[in-house]
Order: C-alpha cells, then sequence, then structure tokens
C-alpha cells in the first residue's frame, strides 16, 4: 500500500458553496476569522422544533454561477454540488476547453442526497395520496444525479460517482479520484459533497439528543452537540506534472487516504475503529503520526464524538498529539459535504500560513485532556502534514492526508 | 441545457483506458421475486420464471398496480439466525440476506481477515419509504420532532451497508454508492479500485432496492402504464470479489472474472451528447480492457425494461460496438422486475445464472450494459465459469 513515486495528485482548485462564504476568497477569510454561518432555520418551517438553528447559505444564486445546468431541472443538492463544481474549475483556472477535451469525472459525496425533494412530494402525499403527487421532480430523487450535475454542469463525458456514505463521504471521494488520478485512469477530478438542511434529518438527530440549542462548540466542556449544516464542496485535483506544466496555484497534494468500518454500532462512534483508519491512512501515505502537523477533526461537538475522536487520536499519536480543530463550529454539520469543508479549510491554512480555529470556546474539557483545539482565533503556522478526519453513522471511517508540495 | 456536441463524441471519451486489475468472482447471493439464493435463481432464469406476484396486500397506501416482481411473503427470519432484525428497515433486511448468501457461497471463503472485507452497496436513494415516512412523522405528528430514533439509521441512504458489517463482522472498506441504474457496475468498478490499490483484500459488492408504495409510484409517474413496461421489482444481489490476479496465483477458477469495465455521463436520451453513442464508445472500451473482440461474446445481458427512449439508447449502443453482430441478448428484467440500483448486478447474475451448470460455457465472454434515464451509461465485460459438481454441494473448483 506504499505511494508510487511515479505520479503525484495535488489540489488546485477550491470550490466552496458555504453558510460562511461563497467562493474560495470568502470562505478562507471567513475561515481565517473565525466568522460563524449559523443562523434560524429558513429552508424550512422550524414552528414546533425547540433547537432551530443552522447553517444555511445566505444569498446563494445559483443561476449567477452556472454556466450550463437550469436550475429547475435539478434537485437541491445537485445544484449546491454543481455550483461547487463550477467554482473550483474557475479557481483552478483551467480552460473549459481543455477539461472538456481530457479524461475527467466527479466523484460526490453526500449523507441525505436528494432528500429534500422525496420530503417535499411527501409532504403533497400527504394530501393528494402518492398517486397525485405534482410529478415534474419525481425523476430528482435518485442521489446519482449529484455527479451528474458536477459532469453536466462542466461538459465532462467521464465517469460520476456518488459517494452516499453519509457524514464522511466526501473524503471517500477524494480518495477516489485521487487514486483515478494516481493510477493514470483520469486527467482531472471534481471531488467534494453536497447536503440540504431537510425536516427528517434535523427531527432525526434532535430525537437522538444530538443537537445543541443555539451554537457548536466542539471539545467544549459544555458542548451541546451539532448545528446542522449544509453547503457544496468541492476540490479540483490533477497530476502535479499537469499542474507545473500550466503554471497553476497549488494548495497541496494529495498524499493519501484510509477507509475500514467500526462494524460495532450504527450511531456511536468506536475507538478503535477510529484509530485503526488513521493508521491506514498514514501507512497509504506513507507517513508516522509524528509528520501529522494538525489534525483537522470531525469534531461534531456531540458528547460521545468529540470523546472518542480524542481517544482514537491518543491512541494512535501518543502524547506527541497535534493541535486539532473543528471547522463545525463555524459552519455547523453539513453531513456529505463536511470533510469537503475540512479539507479545503485545511489546505487554505496550509497555504496562507494559519491552523483553523475551534469557535465558541470556552471551558476545557477535562475528558480531553491535553487536547489542543485552536480556540476561537486561527493560529499563525506552517503545517505540512495535515490529517482530514471524516466519521458516519454505519462506521463509515474516512481519513484523508494532505501535504504542502516540496 | 447547452448542448455541447451533436454527433461525434468529445476526444476523450475515445481515449483507451489504462491496462486495469480484474475481478474476481467467487460467489454470490440473490433475494429476489425469481428466486432467494444463487441456486434457486439460476435455475429459474434458466428456466424462464417470473417473479411476478400478487403484492395487493403489502401496504395499507395504494399501489399503481395489484401486481409486481416483488416478495410479499420475504421474512428475514426464514434466512437467517440471530436478534436485531426486528427493527430495521426491508432493504436492510433484503442486504443482509444477501450478503450472507454471498459468504456463503464464496468458494473458497473470503473472512480470514475480516478488518480487510469490506462491502461496496449500490442503492438509488437508500430506503426511500423510511426516509419519506420519517419526514412524513414531521408534518403529522403533534410535534415535528416525534420521530422513531431506532429508525434513524435506516433512513440514512448508508443505513444497509453499515448494518451489514455489524452483522458480519467486517471491518473493510464500507461504501454505499448511489448509482441507480448503474450501482450494479458502479459497485465493481470502485471495488476494483480498492482492491487493486491495496484499500481490501476482499469485498461483497453489490446492491439492494426494496419495493415500496413510493417506489412504484415514482415508476409510475415516470415512465407510464403501458403494457410493454416490466412490473417495479425488488431485490438484493451481492458479489464476493476479490483481485483476480491473486485467485490465479492461487490456481483458483472462480465464477466469473470481470475483465473490463467503462462509464460515461452524456445526455438523457434525445439530447446530445448522445448516450447511446457514449454506451458504445463504452462498450469499445470495456471490450479493449478485457481483450475481448466482439465475435467472442456468448451473451449481452441488457437492462432493457420496456420504456422505448431508454431501451432504444441501449440497443443502438450495443449494435453500434458490436458492428450489427447478432449476439444471444438477456432480457433479465423481463424476469425480475425493474429493480432500478439491482438491475445491474441482476444482470450479471443472470449470466452466472446460465454459466453455474453449463460447462458448455466455460471461460466464454459475454457483456453486460447500462443505461439511466439521465443518460449515464456503463458497460462491463465478464468471463464466467461453471461450477463443477451439483448445487449446494460445496465443490471447491
Amino acid at each position: 500500500m506504499t505511494r508510487a513515486s511515479t505520479r503525484r495528485v495535488v489540489v488546485t482548485g477550491l470550490g466552496p458553496v458555504s453558510s460562511i462564504g461563497i467562493g474560495i476568497a470568502d470562505f478562507a477569510a471567513g475561515i481565517r476569522a473565525g466568522r460563524s454561518g449559523i443562523s434560524p432555520i429558513s429552508g424550512f418551517d422550524s414552528t414546533g422544533f425547540p433547537h432551530f438553528m443552522a447553517g444555511e447559505v445566505q444569498g446563494f444564486e445559483p443561476k449567477r454561477i452556472l454556466r450550463r445546468l437550469t436550475v429547475d431541472d435539478w434537485g437541491p443538492a445537485g445544484v449546491l454540488a454543481a455550483c461547487a463544481a463550477r467554482l473550483a474549475v474557475q479557481d483552478a483556472g483551467i480552460a473549459p476547453e481543455v477539461l472538456e477535451a481530457a479524461p475527467a469525472g466527479s466523484a460526490m459525496g453526500t449523507t441525505g442526497g436528494e432528500s429534500k425533494v422525496t420530503e417535499l412530494l411527501t409532504e403533497e402525499a400527504i394530501t393528494t395520496g402518492w398517486g397525485g403527487i405534482t410529478p415534474d421532480t419525481v425523476g430528482h430523487i435518485p442521489a446519482s444525479r449529484l455527479a451528474y450535475a458536477v459532469n453536466r454542469e462542466l461538459g465532462l463525458t467521464g465517469e460520476a460517482l456518488t459517494f452516499s456514505t453519509a457524514c464522511s463521504a466526501s473524503n471517500y471521494a477524494i480518495g477516489y479520484a485521487y487514486d483515478l488520478i494516481q493510477s493514470g485512469e483520469q486527467e482531472y477530478m471534481i471531488a467534494g459533497g453536497a447536503d440540504t438542511i431537510a425536516r427528517w434529518s434535523h427531527a432525526g438527530f434532535f430525537r437522538l439528543g444530538a443537537i445543541a440549542a443555539e451554537r457548536c462548540a466542539p471539545f467544549d466542556r459544555d458542548r451541546g452537540g451539532i448545528i446542522t449544516g449544509e453547503g457544496g464542496a468541492a476540490l479540483f485535483l490533477e497530476s502535479l506534472d499537469s499542474a507545473r506544466a500550466r503554471g497553476a496555484r497549488i494548495y497541496g497534494e494529495v498524499l493519501g487516504y484510509g477507509l475500514n468500518c467500526d462494524a460495532n454500532h450504527m450511531v456511536a462512534p468506536h475507538p478503535p475503529g477510529i484509530a485503526e483508519c488513521m493508521r491506514r491512512a498514514h501507512r497509504n501515505a506513507g507517513i508516522s503520526p509524528a509528520d501529522v502537523d494538525y489534525i483537522c477533526a470531525h469534531g461534531t461537538g456531540t458528547p460521545a464524538n468529540d470523546v472518542a475522536e480524542w481517544q482514537a487520536v491518543t491512541e494512535v499519536f501518543g502524547d506527541r498529539t497535534p493541535p486539532i480543530s473543528s471547522v463545525k463550529s463555524m459552519l455547523g454539520h453539513t453531513m456529505g459535504a463536511a470533510s469537503g469543508f475540512g479539507a479545503m479549510a485545511a489546505l487554505v491554512g496550509m497555504t496562507e500560513g494559519f491552523l483553523p480555529p475551534t469557535v465558541n470556546h470556552a471551558n476545557p474539557d477535562p475528558l480531553l485532556e491535553g487536547l489542543d483545539p485552536v480556540p476561537n482565533r486561527a493560529r499563525p503556522a506552517e503545517p505540512r502534514i495535515v490529517q482530514n478526519n471524516g466519521f458516519a453513522f454505519g462506521g463509515n471511517n474516512a481519513i484523508t492526508i494532505f501535504g504542502r508540495l516540496t | 441545457m447547452t448542448a455541447t456536441t451533436t454527433g461525434a463524441l468529445p476526444v476523450a471519451a475515445a481515449r483507451p483506458a489504462p491496462a486495469a486489475v480484474p475481478l474476481a468472482v467467487l460467489g454470490w447471493g440473490v433475494v429476489s421475486s425469481s428466486g432467494i439464493g444463487a441456486d434457486a435463481f439460476a435455475e429459474a432464469i434458466v428456466a424462464g420464471r417470473s417473479g411476478l406476484a400478487d403484492v395487493g396486500d403489502m401496504f395499507p397506501e395504494p399501489l399503481p398496480d395489484e401486481r409486481a416482481c416483488a416478495m410479499p411473503g420475504f421474512n428475514v427470519k426464514d434466512h437467517l439466525k440471530g436478534k436485531g432484525t426486528r427493527h430495521l428497515d426491508r432493504a436492510t433486511k433484503l442486504a443482509l440476506v444477501g450478503t450472507d448468501l454471498a459468504l456463503a457461497d464464496a468458494r473458497p471463503a473470503i473472512e480470514d481477515d475480516p478488518g480487510m472485507v469490506g462491502i461496496v452497496l449500490g442503492t438509488t436513494a437508500g430506503s426511500v419509504k423510511t426516509t419519506s415516512d420519517y419526514s412524513r412523522d414531521t408534518f403529522v405528528q403533534d410535534k415535528p420532532y416525534l420521530v422513531d430514533p431506532i429508525m434513524f439509521p435506516s433512513a440514512t441512504i448508508n443505513g444497509s451497508a453499515g448494518r451489514c458489517a455489524i452483522w458480519h463482522k467486517l471491518g473493510g472498506v464500507n461504501a454505499t454508492i448511489a448509482g441507480g441504474q448503474l450501482s450494479g457496475l458502479q459497485v465493481l468498478r470502485y471495488g476494483r479500485m480498492v482492491l487493486g490499490r491495496g484499500h481490501a483484500d476482499a469485498l461483497l459488492a453489490g446492491a439492494v432496492e426494496e419495493f415500496s408504495p413510493q417506489m412504484a409510484w415514482a415508476a409510475r409517474h415516470l415512465y407510464g402504464d403501458g403494457p410493454e413496461r416490466v412490473p417495479v421489482g425488488e431485490a438484493a444481489v451481492v458479489f464476493a470479489v476479490r483481485d483476480a490476479r491473486r485467485t490465479r496465483e492461487a490456481g483458483i477458477r472462480p465464477d466469473a472474472e470481470v475483465l473490463g469495465m467503462a462509464f460515461g455521463t452524456y445526455a438523457p436520451p434525445g439530447e446530445a451528447p448522445d448516450p447511446g453513442l457514449g454506451l458504445a464508445e463504452c462498450i469499445g472500451r470495456a471490450l479493449r480492457q478485457a481483450e475481448v473482440e466482439p465475435g467472442e461474446l456468448w451473451a449481452v445481458s441488457t437492462g432493457e425494461r420496456g420504456v422505448a427512449r431508454l431501451d432504444q439508447v441501449e440497443r443502438r449502443g450495443v449494435q453500434t460496438a458490436l458492428g450489427g453482430r447478432a449476439v444471444r441478448s438477456l432480457r433479465v428484467k423481463s424476469l425480475v422486475g425493474e429493480c432500478h440500483s439491482a438491475s445491474g448486478g441482476l444482470q450479471l447474475a443472470a449470466l452466472l445464472a446460465h454459466h453455474r451448470h453449463d460447462p458448455a460455457l466455460d471461460g466464454r465472454a459475454s457483456l453486460v450494459t447500462s443505461v439511466s434515464a439521465d443518460g449515464a451509461v456503463g458497460a462491463a465485460v465478464v468471463r464466467g465459469w461453471s461450477r463443477p459438481h451439483s448445487p449446494q454441494n460445496g465443490a471447491e473448483a
């Protein structure tokens, strides 16, 4: 499982559609400033929900971003995915005609897919029955359409794969895209994820006792859980040779990734499984724990996740644990897009010379002794290698490793 | 929607794919209206027996058709021992039995290192019924949050794959691929990558689709009620796979090798770029990867479903790629129904059904094709072999 030396894979474009900013300039400034994207829910009627805050994308005008897709032809998650992809390609500065003529495709991750479409149809069916619903959006239900939306927006005829591995799905997508380029099967890949907020998932997390009242405070003693969020995240990947040949700005190198399954519990994170995933990621990337300068945490802000994640980190890293922060404190939990946003935040920090902060941090948790969450303010630093954690329901662990280009 | 090309495809698609690692299928399991288990399914397919059943009493909600290729009598406890199956969605129950059957059918067994055995399951949108029922509860309960917490994991799309890993204690890569119609081939494609790159030693790769009022009505709304359209169905189909380089080294004769796979994303039928030409391109690439000539194919297992605009794309793609050569066509959906994400797997299983007890087909190559309503297409080239002895004898190859 060692890294072949022949073809290195780099990230040269970032496309965030997030609650703290649309486009990489806004997003990067937001991450650096520790901006909060949390606001009262407007995407659905939150009447009757005791907790009603979310990380919603504000001021989003997809028609101003998309060049090919007609918004009404796609579900909202597909639109987020396509917009993120378009922004990533623009950021990469690659000519559209070059991209369209090359072997190129997309891998996108999601938790709910187009469940928002299903939810709206379900609401209609309560009065009409399933036979009487307006059929126009029925064809939007398949989650496969997230990656299709990306390919169709960009004019890519290569493969389009949608990973529905819940809250670590973007990391699956990044890993697969990395393999496709490294093995020479593709020249360019878009990888990331997208999700929308919806009543069903907000209700489900609330019933699990996992939703915080007002803010997400990962690693804080008094943390109360997640804030649900939405967004689209896309990274543009190509080979190092390709990036150098066209003089592209390089955010960082994909060094490798690890995947495994807790095979233990559907919703409770399992430290031994998470630790094993870290070891696999390190092995695949050809690094040791001591090489990792920063961990972009899964960091949901639930009591259970943060303890389990820290236990796994200490098991793997011993007493030399790197700083570990959670951008979910700013963005909320963007589900299938979360590890895509994590990757982008880590890469921006690597490029601009800072560690993303964990905001809303007031009191250290004695159960997390030794944890440095980069509290509240971005910290100037020059991380060389970063680890991006993603965990999910079903014990679906996925971790990506990025390095500064040397 | 801007058309990028009219006739010819972009040059990218014409590039030959680099040599790829073949996959070895060491066993398989099917849960379908045409039979449960590889042997029962093989017998039904070879005999041409349909799984059409009366489904009028399956759900309280009305259905668009009284008959479907579903399993109204399916009870997970008839197939699995052990506790913990009561509060599961239907898709997960089907997937548990499908993965169990595939593990039991695998020769040799694949669980020697369970931490490196993964599960890759295809889906359309998970258990749409469970997700929809969840949404429904937020509207009709006294409080919008009064949903059933036990069912929450089933309402997320990756619920089935996670449950299967817990049930079988498999700690390897656990992936759910929402490929819809293309899932059956995409899980093999992803599987080839994770095995070839050392992320797993062996995989259970398959797909599951449950029958529900939601899916039955969705099909009616999308494809109409023409008498030629195949009924809606449900199935789980799972293959136990390894890197074929390893099985070859060990001198193991598998049930099949998946030698070539290719995929493309085009426009829906009738728009440009043309998915029919795209499918022809993909078939060509898959054949070249497999080093198989069109004249060597004994069958094409298609996803044709009696929806003219889609079937025409598929037929045109196949005919173009094979130069008009007449090759036997297997249309498994006429027996098992439209099982959406499980379709590709059932198409492959139909080929293996013919191979299973027919040594005359040993080593012969065949083709699986897939076309989605969105214009995504895929093709796979496989070679199959018989099991040397009678059914359920556990014979080593």
